[in-house]
């Protein structure tokens, strides 16, 4: 069983690296706030740019106002959906 | 379909007058300043805001709008006005008043070139305004970060004042329909949050230890001895070492040092054993490694310092709780007031601190007010709930006295300070609150006194068995007394019971019941009678004025014709009266103010108090007086001799009376009549039940007296008692053993209320700092002294509740540890078991941790999406 | 969209993330296609056509690592920079070294492809592949590590996003156990010998291996699960706070869990038992991370209805959940004194990584593609509609076939006799679990077809829009 003291060493130096890690983050404050970041990435707006100047885009969302706007993949639109 | 407004979601009054374009799409709104916000968020390019939010503005919010951008403003009545350019930049300039150093020292710090802002936010409500106002604020020229803070609505702002005044930030978030308010850190919280820190990492790190330890140690519980070979066993310790090793220099810190501290004052206290059993289960766990022999107790080390300071940490945090209701108060103190000078009409946005007495300011609706003032204008409403915990309006007219902290639901009044900021109504709770917080119970001196006997008991005993031991079996010496000091528990002395207290303390405060010290709650649960005062406490202290009576002649000395048919003498009468109560604060002034309101009053100069007598004062170059008969009539050259008043067929032996007199004699006499309270009945029936002796004491006529009693219920009573009658009576109660609990309005009878065991005032808040009682009911509700009375029996059941367990633990525990039954790691358990029982037991009393006006969302609570969300038509 | 939102010309870096998307797919396929092959061959075993780098012993290694490095892998790399990226609002630090990433990788891929089969292998379980490629392994993901870390180090916005807290932990313990376990002495290029022998090489193998499954199959996908779930439904993560102490619970407890591999063998008794209780205490984290997962639909439901991306993100969580829940079991010792060795083993190891793994990455590919591409959707939503069905009939079918052959041989293996003597001979037990062997062929042919509409349908996409790279985004002051 020689491999525990490679293994065993090897994992409480693992656990103060990852208590001195959890450490300093809860002192930079990552751990202030448990329910604003969950909104964060739904706010990140990663759909398509579906033109490339403003123009195009203006022009774009004119004619989506007058048609249905396009959805997102996968994704009832709303009007319908809720 | 109604429509309802896209933003807020209120039905739209006028459809088609106010609309938005929204993504393309034209969206209702319900009023200008809806209207304004969805534009302001639609140009930043914030519209996502729409997308995403799962919850409307609370139900009654309206758009800060005009004037109400200003830092006293809030919600108008919805407006249909058109947007105001003259009114909005009035209210951006009224926000200047953010810019002033002297103001901003509560709130902002300043870091070199840049200044940092901890602000409260109103008006969040899900995760989409987060984001709506970190966007806002970043988009404005000169600021860093900006991070709002959901769950405590707090928001720190990084910015560079030289690009952008702090003013214009408030304005920029004030435009998408958020007001941030100062909110002062220096107070309580910064402290408060360092120490909640390290509390928290000390917990982890142990919380770490115990589980890591834990995996090393299953194997050798799981094998059978001789199972492990020995390099592997001494593996397995050395890692459980090096893990524990943290738990005790760091985690364990606490009870180190307390232990020191104790024995350097020479008081042993519950840390001096445990620093003892940890220290000496350590080292010898060291030793057993270091040679190999020998049992090792890293694990029960580690997990006794985890249990311990997880009960610990929540009888802190409970404290914490508690405090969270003084920063309520404390955040709701007003910081500015818009003064107005009396003679040019100019107005000024000024703080709060600069208020004197007698300066005029205005309040407008939705605004707090600065400082106890006196309402100059006819009538308006105010909502009281944070003093009191009533949130009903209460309608309130001219002369009548506002406390300084209650908001303005009414309309724009005028008022005139009565007192400095500092010594107004919500200050001084504060203060008063703080200070029976911070007070140590006379309980708690008790329970720390007994818990150190058990200690030192303790110690001795731990000592005693060791010694035995080493005769019986000396291998098992070590253990069983690490096991006796270690499975000990006197928390439920020295933890729980100041817990309680302070979470006790804290539902009072919550309730509208200001509790001067602790104590005082568990001294109520003993209460075997309750002695009330009459005028103020059973009555509502508010005397109305059924009639005047001329005397006769009065007429002709005036020069006033006294007919039948017009009132004219009689009113003249009643505003010389007034003029004369001008200012005073009896209620026998306040209803004759009343009563006179909208009579043209005339200025009394030279005004003077006779105490216990009246007042007397000069009018139109006459001197006049104004109180008992007996001060009425002491004038000289009193003509008429004994002059009596008609006849009055329904007069009342009960009322009271109050007489008008001039140079030259008796003019009038005043009758009031003072009504009861009406849930008096209730509550006197209410304690009857509870088996409490009730008895009616009053300095009032007994005819009246014996009225009231007898209306009430209250069999023993006594009237016309002056105060050293009121003090023999409670004594001779005192004497026969009794507790007695005095009920009056706190102003009068100071040394009555010493002498009682618990007094409680049923005051008017304002007259809050002249109070001698113990405990005074904010809320002015008789039914709060059933309230108070139910969370004295709770407090002291809980209390007693804790110190039976720990007796009972104690009593098996300690001999079964003695005998050996017990290994130091179920000792541990045991003692940390027994400590998070009373600390929770104790927690019982918190009131439930929901905000009064139920606005913050459960951040735990996925919201459902509003179908209102996408606006009416759609 | 925010029509006055000004681009300042900073773009993410979408080429990389595209790059190993595309491959991720292309990979799932040979992989699964590779397995399909080794499964038939068990069914008909004259498919070897008796030719070496056809055996079953050289390309189920090339099975296993072609599914879970290639394609589980590369999945994790390119949704792992797509995540980092945007949940950081900066684009990749070193794009430079996000390229050597992805070729380095591809490379490692290529390369197990051509030496496995031929027969070059340190015949470690889920490290077979020599030391050259695994000092390859180690340059690339040295790299990735800088790639990764550096751009959050770079973040503009200051809170990091659970997500990259379970892949970032994925990254640093992937470098760890790869380099403890791989530890060789090299004889020759193609030959190296484990610096650990016999029993200790067995404990440092189990440590590795199921470290890995914690690390790289469960940690990092989950990493996965908390952005593309909560994006596709549109719902915030059901209790982040939940998210935070699972993850720290899961550090601190992975670490002995790997004896569980080795009950009944060599390794002492003591051992053996510590593998199993932390098997156990496991599953607590393990769940938290499903329930926290499945109830952010909480409100949503409906749209399980009529969006197959979103079926697949969620079914994926109920194999999870029902994986974590049986690993444990069958790491009792009474229970894996049944199960070991038998293909009830095999069926554990599909329903994670056919439903666990398998889903979620194609989910989030699913959710990935058109968003690199410039499209609003997939080319056909009911292809994927009918690419998950097909393919959970195949999760299904297969580990139903196992279930019942791994119990069938657990159950004959240990019959014994009044005697004492074995009741069947290995023979019979081969014969009795041959017909579950054909059904297991079927599921994974389905599983197979799914896969290769999931080709189709990127395929059309592809063709149909251009290579988008999206603006990083910043507001213009002006116009607040």
């Amino acid at each position: 069983m020689e491999a525990l003291y490679l293994l065993i060493p090897l994992s409480v130096a693992a656990i103060f690296v990852a208590a001195w890690l959890f450490l300093r983050m809860s002192d930079q404050g990552q751990f202030e706030d448990m329910d604003a970041p969950a909104w964060s990435v739904l706010h990140d707006d990663d759909r398509p740019p579906v033109a490339e100047t403003e123009t195009e885009m203006k022009s774009e969302a004119d004619a989506d106002a007058a048609s249905p706007t396009p959805t997102v993949p996968g994704i009832q639109h709303r009007r319908s959906g809720d | 379909m109604a429509l309802t407004c896209f933003h807020c979601g209120q039905p739209v009054p006028d459809p088609g007058r106010w609309h938005s374009e929204v993504a393309g799409q034209t969206r209702p709104m319900c009023c200008a300043g809806c209207q304004a916000v969805t534009d302001a968020i639609v140009a930043a390019g914030l519209d996502d805001y729409y997308r995403t939010r799962t919850e409307l503005p609370a139900p009654g919010w309206r758009p800060p709008q005009g004037l109400a951008l200003a830092p006293g403003g809030g919600p108008t009545a919805g407006s249909d006005a058109a947007p105001d350019p003259a009114a909005e930049h009035a209210a951006e300039q009224a926000l200047k008043i953010y810019d002033e150093p002297e103001v901003q020292a509560r709130f902002v710090r300043r870091d070199g070139d840049h200044c940092e802002a901890t602000l409260l936010v109103e008006g969040i409500r899900c995760g989409a305004c987060v984001w709506l106002i970190e966007r806002q604020l970043q988009a404005q020229p000169g600021v860093g970060q900006v991070s709002v803070n959901m769950a405590t609505e707090r928001a720190t702002l990084r910015y560079d004042p030289r690009a952008t005044p702090l003013s214009a930030l408030l304005a920029a978030a004030a435009r998408i329909g958020y007001r941030l308010r100062p909110f002062d850190p220096l107070r309580r919280e910064q402290a408060l949050r360092k120490a909640s820190r390290a509390m928290f990492r000390r917990l982890f790190i142990a919380g770490l230890g115990m589980m890591q330890v834990m995996m090393y140690a299953i194997p050798v519980y799981l094998a059978e001895p001789g199972d492990i070979e020995p390099q592997w066993d001494a593996l397995l310790r050395w890692a459980s070492l090096v893990l524990t090793l943290p738990v005790v220099l760091y985690s364990a810190q606490p009870f180190f040092a307390g232990a020191w501290r104790d024995l350097r004052a020479r008081s042993p206290g519950m840390d001096v054993p445990v620093a003892i059993a940890l220290a000496a289960a350590f080292i010898a766990s060291v030793h057993a490694t270091f040679t190999g022999h020998g049992e090792v107790w890293f694990d029960s080390v580690t997990m006794f310092v985890f249990l311990l300071l997880g009960a610990r940490y929540l009888e802190w945090m409970a404290r914490r709780r508690a405090a969270r209701t003084l920063d309520a108060l404390s955040a709701s103190v007003p910081d500015t007031a818009e003064r107005i000078d009396p003679a040019t009409g100019a107005a000024d946005r000024v703080p709060a601190s600069r208020l004197m007495p007698g300066d005029h300011f205005r309040v407008a609706p939705g605004e707090r007010i600065a400082v106890d003032a006196v309402l100059l204008d006819d009538t308006t409403t105010i909502d009281q709930s944070l003093l009191t915990g009533e949130s009903r309006p209460v309608p309130v007219s001219r002369g009548a006295e506002l406390p300084g902290g209650s908001i303005n639901t009414g309309h724009p009044v005028m008022l005139r300070a009565l007192r400095a900021a500092g010594d107004s109504t919500i200050s001084t709770i504060e203060r008063l609150a703080e200070r029976a917080a911070a007070q140590r119970p006379r309980i708690v001196g008790l329970t720390d006194r007994i818990a150190r006997l058990f200690v030192v008991a303790l110690l001795v005993l731990a000592a005693a068995v060791w010694l035995a031991w080493l005769q019986i079996d000396p291998s098992r010496a070590a253990g069983i007394a690490i096991a006796v000091l270690v499975v000990s528990c006197p928390c439920a002395l020295s933890l729980a019971t100041p817990a309680a207290l302070a979470a006790a303390g804290s539902s009072a405060l919550q309730r509208g019941m200001l509790v001067a010290n602790s104590d005082l709650l568990l001294r109520a649960a003993e209460a075997t009678d309750v002695v009330f005062d009459k005028t103020g406490t059973l009555t509502a202290g508010r005397p109305g004025l059924i009639a005047l009576e001329p005397v006769p002649g009065a007429g002709e000395r005036l020069g006033v014709a006294h007919r039948q048919d017009d009132l004219a003498l009689e009113k003249r009468l009643l505003a010389i009266a007034a003029a004369l109560e001008a200012g005073q604060s009896h209620p026998v002034a306040a209803a004759i103010r009343q009563a006179a309101a909208g009579l043209d009053i005339p200025i009394a100069s030279q005004p003077r108090t006779v105490q216990g007598f009246g007042v007397q004062a000069v009018i139109d170059g006459h001197g006049w007086r104004l109180g008992s008969r007996a001060f009425a009539g002491e004038l000289p050259a009193n003509t008429g001799g004994t002059t009596a008043p008609r006849p009055d067929a329904d007069a009342d032996p009960g009322d009271t009376e109050v007489w008008l007199a001039d140079e030259s004699g008796a003019v009038a006499r005043l009758r009031l009549r003072d009504t009861l309270r009406p849930e008096a009945a209730e509550v006197v029936a209410t304690l009857a039940t509870r088996g409490l002796q009730l008895h009616l004491l009053s300095g009032d006529d007994p005819a009246t007296v014996a009225r009231v009693a007898e209306r009430l219920g209250i069999v023993t009573h006594r009237g016309g008692a002056r105060p050293d009658d009121k003090l023999a009576y409670v004594a001779a109660l005192q004497q026969a053993g009794r507790k007695v609990v005095m009920v009056g309005d706190g102003v009068n009878d100071a040394p009555v209320l010493a002498a009682a065991d618990v007094s409680v005032a049923v005051g008017e808040a304002s007259s809050l700092a002249r109070t001698a009682a113990g405990v005074v009911l904010l809320g002015r509700q008789l039914t709060d002294l059933c309230t108070l009375l139910t969370l004295a029996t709770d407090t002291r059941r809980i209390v007693r509740q804790n110190l039976g367990w720990a007796m009972a633990y104690n009593t098996l525990a300690i001999p079964a540890a003695a005998i050996g039954w017990v290994p130091p790691a179920v000792a541990a358990i045991g003692m940390s078991a027994s400590s998070l029982l009373v600390a929770m037991n104790a927690l019982r009393l918190l009131p439930r941790a929901e905000r009064r006006t139920g606005l913050r969302p459960d951040p735990r609570e996925v919201p459902k999406p509003d179908p209102r969300l996408h606006g009416g038509a759609g | 969209m925010g029509a006055s939102r000004s681009l300042t010309g900073e773009t993410y870096n979408y080429k990389v993330v595209r790059q190993l998307t595309i491959m991720t797919v292309v990979w799932g396929f040979v992989g699964m296609l590779v397995g399909l092959f080794i499964a038939a061959q068990l069914a008909w075993p004259a498919l070897n056509f008796d030719i070496a780098w056809l055996t079953y012993g050289r390309l189920r290694p090339l099975h296993t690592n072609a599914v879970i490095f290639a394609f589980g892998g590369t999945g994790l790399m390119a949704t792992s920079l797509y995540v980092v990226q945007r949940t950081c609002q900066t684009p990749l630090f070193a794009p430079g070294l996000a390229s050597f990433v992805f070729w380095g990788w591809q490379a490692v891929i290529v390369a197990a492809v051509i030496t496995l089969p031929m027969g070059i292998t340190h015949s470690k379980e889920y490290a077979e592949l020599e030391w050259p490629i695994d000092l390859l392994i180690t340059a690339v993901w040295v790299s990735y590590a800088i790639v990764f870390f550096g751009t959050i180090a770079r973040r503009k916005t200051p809170h990091i996003y659970v997500a990259n807290w379970f892949y970032g932990a994925f990254i640093i313990t992937i470098a760890v156990l790869h380099i403890i376990n791989n530890l060789a002495i090299p004889v020759t290029w193609t030959k190296s010998y484990s610096l650990y022998a016999g029993v200790q090489d067995a404990m440092v193998q189990w440590w590795y291996g199921h470290n890995a499954v914690g690390f790289f199959l469960t940690a990092g996908f989950l990493g996965m699960m908390y952005y593309f779930i909560p994006k596709q439904a549109e719902r915030p993560v059901y209790s982040y706070r939940l998210s935070i102490v699972h993850f720290w619970a899961l550090i601190f407890t992975y670490m002995w869990a790997g004896p569980h591999h080795l009950h009944y063998t060599a390794l002492p008794d003591w051992a053996q038992s510590v593998g199993m209780v932390f098997s156990l205490i496991l599953l607590a984290p393990s769940w938290g991370g499903m329930i926290n997962g499945i109830m952010t639909l909480s409100g949503a439901w409906h749209k399980l209805r009529t969006d197959p991306i979103l079926k697949f993100l969620i079914v994926s969580l109920s194999f999870y959940g029902m994986s974590t829940f049986e690993g444990p079991m069958m790491s009792i010792k009474t229970v894996n004194a049944l199960s070991h060795y038998t293909d009830w083993t095999v069926g554990h190891v599909h329903s994670g990584a056919l439903g666990w793994v398998g889903f979620i990455t194609m989910g989030s590919v699913y959710y990935l593609l058109p968003r690199l591409f410039g499209r609003t959707e997939m080319h056909s939503v009911k292809a994927i509609e009918a690419h998950f069905w097909i393919a959970t009939i195949g999760v299904v079918l297969y580990i139903a076939a196992m279930w019942i052959a791994g119990v069938t041989q657990g159950l004959m293996w240990r019959a014994t006799n009044a005697d004492g003597t074995l009741t069947y001979a290995f023979i019979e037990s081969l014969k009795a679990t041959y017909p579950y062997y054909y059904i297991r062929v079927l599921g994974g042919l389905l599983y197979l077809t799914g896969m290769g509409v999931m080709v189709w349908n990127m395929v059309m996409t592809i063709r149909a829009g251009r290579p988008v790279d999206a603006p990083v985004p910043r507001l213009d002051p002006a116009h607040a």
